[in-house]
């Protein structure tokens, strides 16, 4: 009964007219920007990041979570009606494009917002009953367990997002790298900057994200020089009733697995995709179907991809460390509006942790109603053609590096990240993990110094210690089943050569 | 040259080797008290060794080659570059318009009109930040 409380306590802080309003608005924005090219959550959040200076703070959280949960699903969207997904949404491709295809676009998008309304349903209760829980456990943490959580966020990351676990790791220490630049905390040194006062306060963190994300994405975009066709055909929304009973057990199922892995370090929306459709591909009734446009292959992806974007604030909110580069993003947002994200948020801030968790459900129920039968209205955005939209999002970039600090030198400092995105894509290197890199970076040596303090410069701390011991040795079954496998792939594809290559 | 995953190592080495060179400069302390060099130290050999990893590897698999397209990158940078310079020395609304055209260079088609449309409208909504969000916008 204490959730049920505690949910009704976050419900009087969700509905004012106010948090009304700012939900309301991270829901557009996020549904808007998941649905165009060019501008993925992460820019978009760090683009809005300086607006919210001025808002209150559960206004301002409520409406950068609005932005994500909405871009998830803004994502799949487009996905589904015309095969193209910014983000993550991948496997939305599959059997969603299949559906349109037979002419049952209705159908899949209504799936998809009738799953994901689950999804987010179900994963808001896990949200409550578990984030408090893992809180108190949260606080049993040392600098070296920390310090392994992180370690172990790292290599989870560079493994889920970019599949290569060297190409991953090596973005995560270019973060951390990055990081450091400006004045260390405990020496007052100033490192990396170049003797440029303007870097003493250290890179910024909007610079980044839009030179990586935004800049990068857009010239990319630029490159591949394809015209979309934009999305005529007619959406016949309601399903039967047989269609609507085979959404339920596939949306389900969906939203277990996908809150499940949204907790874990490295997880979130797009490995949380992958496996409930692996799942439902396993178990579900009609899995001869999918894959050629069943229902059960959009419900469950898409309940899954919802619930994991919600279930991925948990570790963030009750231990304080983020576990994708999104959340780490929001975990600045937290630092700025002062709160520091960590296992005394929930009792310090009662208000705020569980005005966002009810705002989360009041969210759900304006994506469904935004998406459900106003979708007709958002496929219009696909007509802007991308002439006219890029130059819109580059003034947009501009204007939000500028107004972080009203300085003309941050757009240098972000067009400079943007070459280095560019050449990070052209290069085939992930930037998402940088970002985690970069805002862990300065806790990570923070608490490694303080570990090694404690331990009077001894490592054998990180191995004593029983949970960070564990989260160590997990990090080494990882890199060896890695290089097990590199070696047995390489056995297999290089045939003695007799030639020099 | 032309090789994906070599320049991909050498781009990574060439970072920590940026990094690592130059905290030596700082004092590294002991490990109990470590200094401000000793952690971007230890992460910067990492990403060596990293590095260092991929070249190898590349060297055993097979080539790819990387696609690099100078033309429309340069183009952005520039028109961002632009953006900032007309911005500090002239206005921002100068800047705008230059920003939307020098930018569109890099798309598909040309317009002057849709461009002319285009940045007055942006124009607008500068206007509206300036006005309605009170964004401190050195417009005019």
């Amino acid at each position: 009964m204490d959730i049920l409380h505690n949910l009704a306590f976050g419900f009087e802080h969700a509905l004012t007219l106010q948090n009304l309003m700012f939900c309301a608005i991270g829901c557009v924005v996020g549904t808007l920007i998941g649905l165009l090219p060019g501008l993925g959550p992460l820019a978009t959040i760090s683009l809005l990041l300086p607006l919210t200076y001025s808002i209150p703070v559960t206004g301002a959280l409520i409406m950068l979570a609005g932005i994500y949960y909405g871009a998830q699903y803004g994502d799949s969207v487009s996905a589904i009606t015309m095969r193209i997904p910014h983000a993550s949404s991948i496997v939305a491709c599959i059997d969603g494009y299949q559906m349109t295809l037979k002419g049952k676009t209705g159908l899949a998008l209504f799936t998809a917002g009738i799953s994901s309304f689950i999804g987010g349903t179900v994963a808001i209760i896990v949200l409550a009953s578990l984030a408090p829980a893992l809180g108190e456990v949260a606080l049993l943490f040392g600098p070296a367990e920390y310090c392994a959580l992180m370690m172990l966020g790292f290599v989870c990351v560079s493994f889920v997002t970019t599949g290569s676990l060297l190409n991953g790791l090596a973005m995560c220490l270019v973060g951390v790298l990055l990081g450091q630049i400006g004045t260390d905390v405990n020496s007052g040194a100033q490192r990396f900057t170049l003797g440029l006062p303007f870097l003493a306060d250290g890179v910024g963190l909007v610079s980044i994200a839009l030179g990586c994300f935004g800049i990068a994405e857009i010239t990319k975009n630029l490159d591949a020089r394809e015209e979309r066709t934009p999305f005529n055909k007619k959406i016949h929304l309601m399903p039967t009733w047989p269609e609507f009973k085979r959404i339920i057990p596939s949306a389900l199922r969906g939203s277990v697995i996908g809150s499940f892995l949204g907790i874990l370090p490295g997880g979130g929306p797009s490995i949380a995709q992958f496996a409930a459709y692996a799942v439902d591909k396993k178990v579900s009734k009609y899995r001869a179907e999918i894959g050629s446009g069943a229902i059960e292959g959009v419900a469950g992806q898409a309940a899954a991809d919802e619930a994991a974007a919600r279930t991925s604030f948990i570790p963030l909110m009750s231990i304080g460390i983020p576990e994708n580069a999104v959340m780490a993003l929001m975990m600045a947002a937290f630092i700025i509006k002062g709160i520091q994200p960590g296992p005394n948020m929930i009792a310090g801030h009662a208000d705020l942790f569980w005005g966002l968790v009810a705002s989360m459900w009041v969210g759900n129920c304006f994506l469904v109603i935004l998406n459900v039968p106003l979708v007709r209205y958002w496929l219009s955005v696909f007509k802007i053609p991308y002439s006219v939209l890029f130059p819109s999002i580059l003034f947009f970039c501009c204007i939000g590096t500028y107004s972080v600090n009203n300085s003309l030198d941050d757009i240098f400092i972000t067009a400079t990240f943007g070459l280095m995105g560019y050449i990070f894509l052209r290069l085939e290197l992930d930037p998402a993990p940088l970002m985690l890199g970069f805002i862990l970076g300065p806790m990570l040596e923070e608490n490694f110094r303080r570990a090694l303090l404690l331990s009077r410069g001894s490592f054998a701390t990180f191995i004593t210690r029983p949970i960070s011991a564990t989260f160590f040795s997990i990090i080494a079954i990882f890199i060896l089943w890695q290089l097990v496998t590199f070696f047995l792939q390489a056995r297999k594809s290089n045939p003695p050569r007799g030639q020099p290559v | 040259m032309n090789n994906l995953n070599l320049l991909k190592g050498a781009f990574l080495i060439l970072i920590s080797l940026a990094f690592g060179i130059v905290s030596l400069r700082y004092p590294l302390g002991r490990l109990d008290r470590a200094g401000p060099g000793m952690f971007p130290l230890m992460v910067s050999s990492l990403l060596f060794l990293i590095g260092a990893t991929i070249v190898v590897r590349s060297l055993l698999a097979e080539r790819a080659p990387m696609h690099f397209k100078p033309r429309n990158i340069v183009i952005i940078l520039a028109s961002l570059a632009g953006f900032a310079l007309i911005s500090e020395y002239l206005n921002m609304l100068l800047g705008i318009a230059f920003l939307v055209f020098c930018a569109s260079l890099a798309g598909t088609s040309y317009s002057v009109v849709r461009n002319l449309k285009l940045a007055a409208g942006l124009i607008v909504i500068a206007l509206a930040f300036q006005k309605l969000l009170g964004l401190q916008l050195p417009l005019y």
